[in-house]
Parts: C-alpha cells; structure tokens; sequence
C-alpha cells in the first residue's frame, strides 16, 4: 500500500509528498511490513525504473535502522540519494524541478539523521565516525553544486533554493567534525548570492547561527553579535530548545562586549551557570570566577566556550583594578595595592613583576588610560575616564 | 577530496602527507613485510650497483674504490615517492613492525646520537629521510600497534630535537617549514593512535608517554584553540599529571597575553619541552616589548635594562641587542620605552639561535636518552 502510494504521489508530482515517504519522521517507518530486507520485488511492480530502486533502498534502510544496523543504513541512504541527483542534473524544462528539490532537501534531513544515528557507532569504532561524516559531506557538497551551478530554469523553479538548505546541513557536519575552516567557501557563496533575504526565516536564522559561531570561535566578536543576536531574535518564539542553544554562544560573546545579561533571561532559559561568571565578572572577583569556571567546566567545555570565557578574565582584571582605583581616590596608585587585591583573589605566584604586565596588557588594550612609572612604582591614570567603559573598546 | 597534484616539494609533501595516514584501525588489514633486514636487499644491491649509498652506509674500507660496497648491517631502506606503476607492496620489500622499530633504534642510537658523525645537518637529513621511509612501511601494512607508537614516539622527538639544534642553519641544509610540516603530522596520528586505545588497556608508562606528548603538541601549537580544546577533553588524571598541567598553564599565559608569566613558567620545562616550545618564545619576547612599550609610555620613563633582561630570560647584551631591533631606545642603564617609537617586525635580522635559552647546556645532555625517552 505504502509503495501505491508513493507511485500516486509521483505521478501527481507532488513533491512534498514524495518527501514524506521517503523521511524518516513519517510514521511509515514505524511499520514492521515494510521493514523488509529484500523489496526489490514489490517495488518493481508497482513503480517505474529510477523510482523503483530508490524505494526498494529506501525500505531496505528502515529494515537496517530497526536491526541498529547504523553502518548498513547509511550505506543504503547513500544509494538513495543518487536517484534524486542524477535526476536533478538531468532535468528537463517540463519537468518541475522544485519536486526534485525537495526530495534533496528531505534526503539531506535524513543524511542529517542518520549522522546522529552514526554517533552510536562511536562507542565501538571510533576511527569510522569522522570518515562517515566525511563522505556524508562530500555527497552533499555534489548536491550542492548541482543547486549552485543551476543557471537554466527561472527564478521560481531555480534549484538555487535548496542552496541554503544544503548548506546549513553541511555546516552541521563540518562543526561536529571540527572543520571549521570547510564553511569558508560556502559563505562566501551565500554572501555573493542575490537570493540571500529571500530564503526563509528558519533557514536564515539557522544559517546566521553557524556563521555567528565560527565567528566567535575566529575571535571575531562584533560579527558573532550581530548575527547571533539576530539569529536570536527572529528564532521563532516556540523553539525554546534552539534559542538556548543561539544564547549559549551569543551569552559569552556579549560579556566580552561587556553587555553582562539578566538573571532574568538566564533563568528562563535554564542557563544559570552563566549567572556566576557575570557575577563573578561584572565585580572583579577573579577567585569566583575561576570557582565558576571549574565547577561548571565540564559544560562549559562540552559546548566549546571555556576557551572563550577564559577570555573574561581580562575584563576581570579591568574591573578589580578599577574597584582599587575608586577605593584608593587617587590618580597616581602604588602597584602594592593591586598586587594585594590579586593576592586577596588567590591568584597564584603572582608578583610585582607580572602585576606591571597585567597593567601594560589592560593600558595596550585601551581598557585603562595612564602608564606605569617604573622608578616610583606607580601606576598613573588619567584624570579623566582613566576606566573607558567596556563598550567603546574592541 | 579533489587536489592539484603539483609536484613542487612542499606542495607535494603537503599531499603525500595528508593521505599518509593509515586508515582505523579495524580497517582489512595491509600486506604483511617479510623483509628481516633494515634495507630490502634487492634496494641494496640496486644502489650499490649505480654508486647511490649514503656514506653512512658505505663499508669502510671501501670508500675510496670506483664502486663502494654495502655494509648489509648500516644500509637502510631509503624513502621513495610513490609513483605510477611501481609495487610499493611487495611483502619482501616491506619491513615488519618489529623491524621498523629495530631500525628506528638503530638510527636514534648509532647516527643521531653519535658523536662522531659531523656535521649534524648531515645526519639530520640521513635520519629524517630514512625515518620517513619508515613510516611510509607502517602505512602501506596499516600498522597501529604498539610498535608504531614506540617509533612515532622517538620521531618526534628526534624532529622536535632537531628543529632546537638546526635552528638558524641555512636554508639549502635544514628547511624549518619541512621538520614542521612532518612534526604535525607525526604528533597528530600518535594522538590519533593514543584516543583509539581503550583507557584499560594502558599500561602506566604507556600513559605517562601519552602526558608527555599531549604536553609536548600544546607546546609546539602554543596558542591554538583546537589543541587546547582537545586537552581540556581528556580525562582529568591526563590533564591533571605535571607535564600536561603545566603545558597548559603556559597555554594559558600566553592567550592572556601575560608574557611575563610564559617566559617565567617556561623555565621549569624540560629540554624537549623547551624545544617544542622555543620558536614561540620570540613570539613571547617581542610580545614582552610591545606591551611595555604602551604600558611604560611616557617621557621621562627609565626602566632597568638588566630587569628587562632578568624578565626576558636573557643576558643585558642580548637584550640591548633585541631592544634595538624593535626600536626600544637604551640609553646606559635605562630603558627609555616609546610606544611610538616601537617596530613590530625586527630591524635588523635576529639570529633566534643566539636567543636560546642560555642556561640549558646542551651538552650536558644525552641525546641517546632524551630521543629514546629515557632521560
């Protein structure tokens, strides 16, 4: 039934459709009759030749899935999306390419799937994983370039919309991989392209997420702002668990800013870890931070941004000196008392010597205003905003 | 992935390079070397016959004759490029692992270490040649036993040895960006072959060799997130152990830009640790001057050279001489620093060999012990 039912879809040319049958979130999946090991044969009597054994694969990969066969099922889900793109490359005019899309588009989201699925495989052959995604991304960048070289058909029927789909995809692989630089290409194609607002939102907003982290993790901080607190604000309100994931990356991003967030937002979004590093920053209190840090590391390193809040203990540094600064009313400040405000902070054979370096690196960086005379060891600030605020600078 | 293969040297070791490593482990397993000789006697006759040996590897007494003969117990399989048509796989040709690593020992010990052969940039290029073709014999069997960590191992450290001592030599003897380029490769697949041994199986010096490594990479990458990432991911007995911790103390200094901190933790390295870690401490140093310079700017600034020297980790003429070539004005005793006046890229060519750090007496070590891991 499953199989008329396809064929009736084809031939009605119904895109979505197709797409459904072939996903893997369509109930049929669940189904012990289809779960078949060998449907060569009832698919070849219902269907034509390429549908045929696209189906027939398709089928043989829900019958891998349900035995756990991971290795399997991704072997068969690569026969299936040969079919789509040797179809797509061939396309004729008549015939509505925007069906064919969406069959990549639902192929790749099963790609995607199986992906989480290889993750299974780590437990027991760990060299295979990386590879795995490898080869999963190198079929998707030949879907992509099918899309991209795709200078024929008008706008409407152009496969140049599945463009940003199969990237968001790839960049998916290529972060879980730890590729970063592979996206590089792939920007630059989405920024030269003319269609880059019209795609739609959940699409952008997906894709402005990826691009906000690597810049983020390319230390480039005022484009991981923009695009991740755009990614932020347009993610639509009911995907809760995707908006924490954008806030995760733009929460430290913002702090190095120096816009520290509300307790407020952290708690509506379960993310209250970050309530002690913005204490802790917004203080100067370096002890608490590097409390916070390890008590949360484990978190914070699976979500890859110890590194990068790390990077807070300078605005630290600024903000402790600057507590010394009002507490002492003076503009010319013994380098002592900051070496027992660290001190007092449990810092670590600290002294004199690397106080005056943490002092040239706070003057270098423009977080405060003045210099250090050597001969009367003093750290001398400017009478007038010798502590510039954090936004002004970087 | 589709490439430009060219044929440039660095461009194709870059390639050969990258498709150098063995596939996992559970993979079908490669052909198997029969070879019980350090060079597959066939190669030996070959190059004896066409007058191709090393001197290395030249019997003594014939040296001097039109056609010089093997010595069948120094002669070693020599690195080939792999071509079109020609059988890499014959097992007669290949060396087992155990062979592998009798002649990985054999060069560490008899040529790298010895005291006699000169000049060491001879050696160098005899050893990294002949260790190359030893791992391409571990890629063609696929090997990723115990073997081939013990010979990864002792390569790197011979490369990261080597890249100490050749440092400053001319171009034509020592290529920097080549030691590199295979140091890379041979710490990321020791790495890759410690994460794919299961933590029960590991004996305790085969972990003490994995802290010392994971050190040695962070050390050599100073300041790269992904190896830091990677650290911060292993088990926390790993992270935790001296070497491993202190590596990543310097990791961290360094990104706070706290120079001062790097050049001072740098003194409790170990000599291999201090050449992973040497041609950052340029880095480190003019980094050092850089922030002074903003940090100390101001007109009547007088900073004591011989403190300057105490922080840098050098004596006070070495360090007029790097004050000079960034600008930094002496005047006598003092340091007068500028930030306007300070030059980022040297003036004059710095001679980073005479900057190395000159309480670790080279001499006084064993090179035998510290490449075998003994020491």
């Amino acid at each position: 039934i499953y199989v008329v039912d396809v064929l009736e879809a084809i031939d009605n040319r119904d895109g979505s459709f197709c797409a459904e049958f072939l996903s893997f979130k369509h109930p049929h999946v669940a189904n012990p009759r289809l779960q078949l090991s060998n449907p060569e044969e009832k698919c070849q009597q219902v269907l034509e030749p390429p549908y045929d054994e696209m189906i027939a694969a398709h089928l043989r990969c829900t019958y891998a899935v349900a035995n756990h066969d991971f290795v399997e099922a991704y072997k068969c889900q690569t026969v299936v999306v040969q079919y789509p793109l040797r179809m797509a490359f061939q396309a004729h005019k008549e015939d509505n390419c925007k069906k064919k899309k969406k069959f990549l588009w639902k192929m790749c989201v099963v790609m995607g799937f199986i992906c989480q699925a290889e993750q299974q495989l780590q437990k027991k052959g760990k060299g295979k994983v990386g590879d795995m995604l490898e080869k999963a991304a190198e079929q998707l960048m030949s879907c992509f370039r099918v899309c991209a070289s795709d200078n024929r058909a008008g706008i409407d029927d152009s496969k140049k919309w599945g463009m940003l789909f199969l990237i968001n995809q790839l960049f998916k692989i290529y972060f879980k991989i730890n590729k970063l630089h592979l996206c590089k290409p792939l920007i630059r194609a989405i920024d030269s392209s003319n269609l880059k607002d019209e795609y739609s939102m959940a699409q952008r907003v997906t894709y402005k997420y990826y691009v906000g982290c690597k810049a983020m993790f390319d230390s480039d901080f005022q484009q991981a702002e923009e695009y991740l607190s755009f990614s932020f604000q347009h993610c639509h309100r009911s995907c809760q668990r995707n908006k924490r994931l954008i806030l995760i990356y733009l929460l430290p991003v913002k702090m190095l800013l120096g816009h520290m967030p509300t307790d407020q937002l952290l708690k509506k979004y379960d993310l209250m870890q970050f309530a002690d590093v913005t204490k802790a920053v917004s203080e100067g209190n370096l002890l608490l931070l590097n409390e916070v840090l390890a008590k949360h590391e484990t978190f914070f390193i699976r979500c890859g941004i110890f590194l990068i809040l790390e990077k807070l203990k300078i605005i630290t540094y600024r903000n402790l000196f600057k507590k010394v600064y009002l507490l002492l009313k003076t503009h010319q400040m013994p380098l002592d008392a900051f070496l027992v405000a660290l001190k007092m902070m449990q810092v670590e054979e600290v002294d004199i010597d690397e106080v005056q370096c943490i002092l040239a690196n706070l003057i270098y960086m423009g977080h405060i205003k003045g210099y250090i005379s050597h001969q009367h060891q003093k750290l001398v600030v400017s009478k007038q905003n010798p502590f510039p605020p954090l936004s002004s600078i970087s | 992935m589709s490439r430009n293969r060219s044929n440039r040297t660095r461009g194709a070791v870059n390639l050969h390079l990258q498709q150098q490593k063995p596939e996992a482990e559970n993979a079908v397993p490669g052909p198997q070397g029969s070879c019980t000789t350090m060079c597959p006697l066939y190669e030996l006759r070959e190059r004896e016959a066409h007058n191709r040996l090393h001197r290395f590897e030249i019997l003594a007494g014939t040296e001097k004759d039109r056609r010089p003969r093997a010595d069948v117990v120094r002669t070693v399989k020599e690195y080939s490029r792999p071509a079109a048509g020609k059988d890499s796989t014959r097992p007669s040709d290949l060396r087992p692992p155990s062979v592998l690593l009798k002649t990985t020992c054999y060069l560490i010990d008899e040529i790298a270490a010895s005291p006699t052969l000169q000049p060491w940039t001879e050696v160098y290029s005899f050893v990294f040649d002949r260790l190359r073709s030893v791992r391409q014999d571990l890629i063609i069997q696929r090997c990723w036993g115990p073997e081939c960590k013990a010979i990864l191992e002792r390569t790197v450290r011979f490369l990261l040895y080597a890249s100490f001592r050749l440092c400053g030599e001319p171009l034509q003897l020592y290529d920097p960006k080549i030691n590199d380029t295979h140091l890379q490769e041979c710490l990321s697949w020791l790495l890759e072959s410690y994460s794919q041994q299961h933590s029960t199986d590991t004996t305790q010096s085969q972990s003490s060799a994995q802290e010392e490594f994971h050190a040695l990479n962070l050390l050599y990458n100073l300041g790269s997130t992904q190896m830091m990432q990677r650290v911060l991911e292993l088990p926390m007995s790993m992270r935790s152990s001296p070497s491993v911790n202190l590596a990543l103390l310097v990791s961290q200094a360094f990104v706070e830009q706290n120079p001062v901190r790097v050049l001072r933790l740098a003194r409790r390295l170990d000599f291999l640790q201090v050449c992973a870690l040497h041609r950052h401490i340029e880095t480190c140093r003019r980094k050092l001057l850089l922030l002074y310079s903003h940090g100390y700017n101001s007109r009547n600034c007088r900073f004591p050279v011989s403190q300057l020297a105490i922080l840098l980790g050098l004596d006070d003429a070495l360090t007029a001489e790097l004050c000079n070539a960034h600008g930094v004005t002496i005047q006598g005793q003092w340091v007068a620093f500028s930030k306007t006046q300070f030059i980022e890229t040297p003036l004059t060519q710095l001679r980073c060999v005479k900057m190395h750090n000159m309480d670790m007496k080279q001499k006084d070590f064993n090179i035998r012990s510290i490449i075998n891991g003994s020491f």
